[in-house]
This record gives structure tokens, sequence and C-alpha cells, in this order.
């Protein structure tokens, strides 16, 4: 649909009308603040804010772009002016004594373009002395903008078919068209490997339900088959529902209220399919929306299991056998914020990468402290702000990578992987491969068997040439991801857009 | 003068006490009731505990957070001592609360005293100009980032120049006025400005944390309060 430009996102037409919309902002402002958990953060922030600065240094769009509008505390400052002037007792009394502040359709447009530019990371957060979390203001502010039509359109047009639409997944798979690309990486799975793997569906009583990034299906084929792997040679019991098969969540980057109805969404189907886990797949946000599970449905909800919690914990109790090869070419590892900035995932897949690559680089942040990749917060969904995410909110990323040298750039979230190949296509640096940590533990799992040498295809990113010649490992992640696209058919995403 | 001064130590002094406390203890009350509030209706009620903790700790201190940005972390952070050890260790201070109320404390040596008052001022001149200097502190600076630390070093100036006679070029009396009632309208002014950090510095970071427990129905009593439940997306 075409809409008239007003910000640097597409929106749908209803964003662009701006009959009372400040009220009507204010009204959403007022019921988010009476039925959530904001009042107590936004009234101390409010009152104690310092505008130190500290934060500034910690964020990487204003390193590289030096503008104030991005520094943190000045963007969580427009909505904080907001909640001083209409929220807190002296507001009022300030705006008579003082005069000043009133909110504007202008003032909603500059904050509509401040926090799409935010990629709610949190990385600042542990620079402020006053414990400020400018993340959570964004994450607010970005839903009170939606209760007045402002999110970008490549994200409500997901939720939409996800919610609304006929197949309930934001890349708008059909379930056919999800079983013939199962079938496929099945069959793939067989000729490299010789191991008859199936992807189980709706099998009543499983321990685990799998949720992966719907866009997987479409993008990280060799994710999947490393998934589907790890689960094959440990003898997990797993499925995947037939009903519910998208782990996305894009309510967490725009409004609670969306959350709240996927998180119930997801939780049906593990009861539909009576399963007692939840497992996610390689994605950031999949994950901690997952996370949030006990906050939407209390502490009976089914417990989260991320697949590299998994991985590991089967590596550990020795039930997952590795070849003795080792991947033979430098790799490092992205930690996507979403599981790593409160230092929830960060060891795991460490172990893990050291346990396979025999070139494992560490890139300088880490950890809690990581940069973001520049596609947080769902930014990664908008291609018309592509220069941007992969200019300056990404640079320091790209610097990043290219300091450690490293020829493949892992990372488990099926949005850090897609801006991480962006990043690099645009900044010189397309020799670099970027793929999930499934795809190298795929090429080095022990499946006990003698097939595995891909048919004489030599890849990149094969194990070691000096190892015997058993696992080629899949095809590149490219090269599966788009055929299996195409044999599943499957649409992409539901407007054009990819999950 | 000596009736200003009277005023000043007297009635001022225990009604700007008495705003600061009860203003702070109203502020603590109120964080606290909302923080149980928000609690009590939180969903998902497992809190990282031990992680607050440790962060609410190293930012109380805050060494290892001094990065980059060093000079101006150092600067904060001497002037926080002295702000917080000067007023309630020093000998005079302590003197007045045992003469006044019969209570008392071990006291600083005036030295000591003397040397973080130094210290406060200078930090105080500094803080103002690093503020001024630094490209993102100054772009986010208020009026009242500037004049709070200046204003704060008002009494300490004044303090010093009544403890240390031969260096004062005016004469005691109009000294202590200007540093008794300028410490009366700070302590005014904490709880009304960003100095009630003082008290709710260290819950914070529990704050923050307990903002990400939603209320299990949040999103769907705000679509009703706003009339959308059932709107399609």
């Amino acid at each position: 649909m075409a809409t008239p430009k007003r910000y640097a996102y597409h929106v749908e037409a209803a964003a662009l009308e701006l009959s009372d919309r400040p009220r009507r902002f204010l009204e959403a402002f007022a019921a988010i603040l009476r039925h959530g958990s904001y009042n107590l953060a936004l009234d101390t922030y409010a009152r104690m804010s310092a505008k130190c600065g500290r934060c500034a240094a910690s964020c990487q769009l204003y390193e590289a772009t030096g503008d104030p509008q991005d520094i943190p505390c000045h963007r969580s400052e427009l909505l904080l002016r907001v909640y001083r002037r209409y929220f807190m007792q002296s507001g009022p009394l300030k705006a008579r004594i003082f005069g000043g502040f009133t909110l504007t359709d202008e003032y909603i447009d500059e904050m509509a373009d401040a926090y799409y530019r935010c990629t709610a990371c949190r990385r600042c957060k542990a620079t402020c002395p006053l414990g400020m979390d400018h993340g959570l203001v964004t994450h607010l502010a970005r839903w009170v903008l939606a209760e007045v039509g402002v999110i970008p359109r490549a994200l409500v047009v997901s939720v939409r078919e996800q919610l609304d639409g006929k197949t309930h997944n934001t890349s708008a798979i059909p379930l056919p068209a999800l079983k013939d690309t199962c079938e496929f990486l099945s069959e793939e799975l067989h000729d490299i490997y010789s191991v008859d793997i199936e992807y189980p569906f709706d099998v009543e009583g499983s321990e685990y339900v799998f949720f992966p990034a719907v866009s997987d299906y479409l993008m990280e084929a060799d994710t999947l088959m490393g998934n589907a792997a790890v689960m094959h040679a440990t003898g997990a019991s797993w499925t995947i529902g037939s009903h519910n098969y998208d782990g996305i969540n894009y309510g967490l980057f725009y409004s609670d209220r969306v959350m709240e109805r996927i998180v119930h969404q997801l939780v049906d189907e593990v009861g539909r399919v009576k399963g007692r886990k939840v497992l996610v797949g390689e994605c950031g946000h999949a994950t901690r929306s997952a996370w949030h599970i006990p906050t939407f449905i209390g502490p009976d909800g089914p417990p989260v299991v991320h697949c590299i919690q998994y991985a590991h914990q089967m590596l550990e109790l020795g039930k997952l056998k590795l070849k003795p090869e080792k991947i033979p070419e430098s790799v490092t590892y992205h930690d996507p914020c979403n599981i790593a900035r409160v230092g929830r995932i960060t060891e795991e897949p460490r172990e893990i990468l050291k346990a396979i690559c025999s070139d494992y680089r560490e890139m300088t942040p880490n950890r809690t402290k990581n940069y973001c990749c520049g596609g947080g917060g769902g930014t990664v969904s908008i291609d018309e702000i592509r220069a941007f995410r992969t200019g300056p909110l990404g640079m320091r990323k790209a610097d990043q990578i290219r300091d450690t040298g490293a020829e493949i750039v892992v990372s488990p979230c099926a949005n850090c992987k897609k801006q991480l190949r962006e990043l690099c296509q645009d900044n010189g640096m397309e020799e670099v491969q970027v793929m999930g940590l499934h795809d190298l533990l795929l090429k080095v799992i022990d499946f006990g068997t003698d097939g595995g040498n891909g048919a004489g295809e030599a890849q990149e990113g094969d194990v070691d040439e000096e190892s015997e010649p058993t696992a080629t490992g899949a095809a590149s992640s490219g090269g599966v991801g788009v055929t299996a696209s195409a044999q599943s058919g499957a649409a992409g995403g539901p407007d054009g857009e990819e999950g | 003068m000596s009736t200003w001064l009277h005023l000043a130590r007297g009635p001022l002094f225990w009604t700007a006490l008495a705003f600061m406390v009860l203003g702070l203890v109203r502020q603590l009350g109120l964080t606290l009731w909302e923080t149980a509030r928000v609690y009590r209706r939180a969903g998902d009620k497992d809190l990282p505990v031990g992680r607050v903790v440790r962060e609410t700790g190293s930012w109380l201190v805050p060494v290892r957070h001094f990065g980059k940005r060093w000079p101006y972390s150092l600067t904060t952070f001497v002037f926080h001592v002295g702000v917080i050890l000067v007023p309630l260790l020093l000998a005079g201070h302590v003197e007045l609360w045992r003469a006044g109320l019969g209570i008392s404390w071990p006291a600083l040596p005036n030295v000591v005293s003397t040397t973080l008052t130094l210290l406060v001022i200078a930090a105080a001149l500094a803080l103002v100009l690093e503020r001024a200097i630094a490209r993102a502190s100054r772009a986010l600076g208020r009026f009242s980032d500037y004049s709070l630390p200046l204003f704060i070093a008002v009494p300490f100036v004044s303090g010093l120049l009544v403890m240390h006679p031969t260096w004062n070029p005016f004469a005691t009396d109009p000294t202590l006025l200007v540093h008794v009632l300028s410490a009366d309208v700070l302590l005014f002014l904490v709880p009304l400005t960003k100095l009630s950090h003082m008290i709710l510095f260290p819950l914070t970071q529990l704050v923050s944390e307990m903002a990400w427990h939603f209320p299990p129905d949040a999103g769907s009593r705000v679509a009703e309060t706003l009339g959308k439940e059932g709107e399609p997306i």
C-alpha cells in the first residue's frame, strides 16, 4: 500500500490520520500506566534523571552519528517530558507557572522517529549510574505510539497474519508448504549424512514443542537441519505443532497487548499437543518473549528451553556425540542482545563453539556488554531503513567483526543473522559467512553412520579438509534455504516482508 | 544580624530539615508501596534478586564503572563522598547535634574535613566545567544541572571560611548566615529536585527490573479501557 512519506519507515494509512492524535496518545498512555507496571519506573526516572550523558558513550548509534538526538537519555526524556507534564502532580502546576510544554502532533512525530532509531538493545542501561533502563522507555513509548497507529508496516502486517490470518505465522507459510519443506530437509539430511531424521508433527505428550522463528523455514534450512539433528541424535521426544509453529513475537517490539496474545497462542498450542516444554529455536527475541510465559500465564506455564541450552546440556551429559574433526575456519560469535544482555545465555554457545571449532575468536566487547547487530528491536524487518541499519546503526558491529578477522560469524538469532549478512554486504565484507550455531554443530555431529560426504560436494564451511571425508555439512545456508523455500512453495512474508 | 542568624539556625533549619526528611520519607514510602503493588500484580514473581543486589552494590561504590570518562566519574565520586561525609561528620556539626539534641557520633579530624571540603568545591566547579565541555552532557544539560552543583558548593565555601577565619575576607556573621541559609535552601530543594536520588538511589536497579514484570492481563485491560477489545490488528 503506497502511503505518503512521513517517517523513515513505511506505516499504514491510519497512522497518518492526525485528528485528535495528542488526546488519543494521552488516553492510551493513561490506560497503560493504569494497568501496566511502568508507573513506578517513569516516576523514579522523572524525579532523578541526572542527565550526566554517560549513556552516550555506550550507544553505538550516538558513537556513529554524534547527534544529540541519539543520546539514550535524550530519547527517554521525550517520553518523560510527557509524563511529567500530564501524569505527575506537579505537571499542571509547573505548566501554569512556567508555561511550556504541550503535546502536539509534531512532538508525536519526533517520538515516532526517535524510538525507531533505537534498537532497545539496553546496552546503555549498564552505564547509567541511576539505573535508568532506556530500552524500557523505548519499549513503552513504542506501545503508546502503536495505540495511535504508529507502527512500522513491516511489523504490523506480520502480526496481523500471525494473530488474525489463516496461517497463524508471521511469514504466512501454510501447513502443507511447511510439511513439504520439512520433508525436503529430511531428504537432505538423508542424502548428506545417511541418517533418517523426521520432523515430527503433533506428537501428543512430547517433552518439547518446537518454536523456531518461522522465517527459518524460508531462510535458515541449515539451522533447522541442525536442530532436528540434535534432537534425533539425543533421542529427544519433540514435536512441531501444526496449528502454531512460529516463535516470533513482534509484540516485544511494539506492544505488550500484542505480546500477551502471541504468548497465549503459543502456550495454547503446547497445551493442544499435550507437550511439556517450549523449545525455542535460534531466535533472540522469540526466546525473550517466551521467557515472559510466566508473566502472562503464571508459574504453571510450560518451562522454556533454548535450543542452545538443550544442545549444551546434551553435550555435557555425553548424549550428543561429536566427530573428532573440528571446523577449520576461523569463527567468531555475536551475542544476540535479547539472550545475552542480562547474562542468561552467554557461556553455553561459547563452550559449544570452542568444542567444535579449531579457531574460535572472541569479539570485544562481548557477552552482556556486546554491541547490538544494528537490527534489534524489530528494525531488521524494516527494509526501507536498511541503509541506516547497516550504516550508522551497525557500523560498530561491522568494525568488531572486521577486527576479529574471522571467516564465519555465528549468531543464534534469525534477526541478527539477517542484519549481519546485510551488514557484511554493505560494508565490504562479502567474504564473511554468517550462520547459526546449529548450522556448524550439524557438521560435526557423530550420527554413527558412514554416510555424509555430501555426494562429494565440497562446501565452504566444511569440516577440516584433513579430516575423514564424512560430513560435508549441508549445502551452504543460502543454497539450501533458497531450495527449501522453492520446494515448499511457501510464500514470503504477508506483504513481502520476511519475518 | 544575630536575629537573622537565630532564625536561620533555628526555625528555618528545623523547617527545612523536616521538609527534607518528610519529603524523602514520602518518596521512599511511595516508591516502596508502588514496588510492592507492581510485585503483587506481576505475573512473573521470580525476581533476579542476586543480579539486582549486585548491580545496586556496584553503583554504590562505582569504581569499576569509571571507564572511558574516568575524569568525570572520579570527579563525581569525590564530590559525592565529600557531600555525604562533611555535613554529617564535621566536628562542629557533631557538636551542634550534641548541644541541640544530646546525641553525638564520632567526628572527622578537622584537617580531613577541610581537605574534603576543598575537594567538594573543586569537584563542583569541575562538574560544571566538564558538563559544559563534554558534548553529550552539554546537549542534555538543563539549567538545574549547572546551577545545583554550584549551589551545593555555596555552603561548603562559606563553611570553609567560617572554619578558617584567617582565610575569610568577610565578616564572620554574614559568612555564617550565608552558610546556614544556603544549607537551609538546599535542604528544601532535596525532595523537589534530582537531589532526591539521595534516598531513591539504592532502589533504582530494583525499580528498573520491576517494570519488566507486567501484570498478566495488562494488555487486555488496556484494550478494554480504550474500547479496542476484539478490534482486528
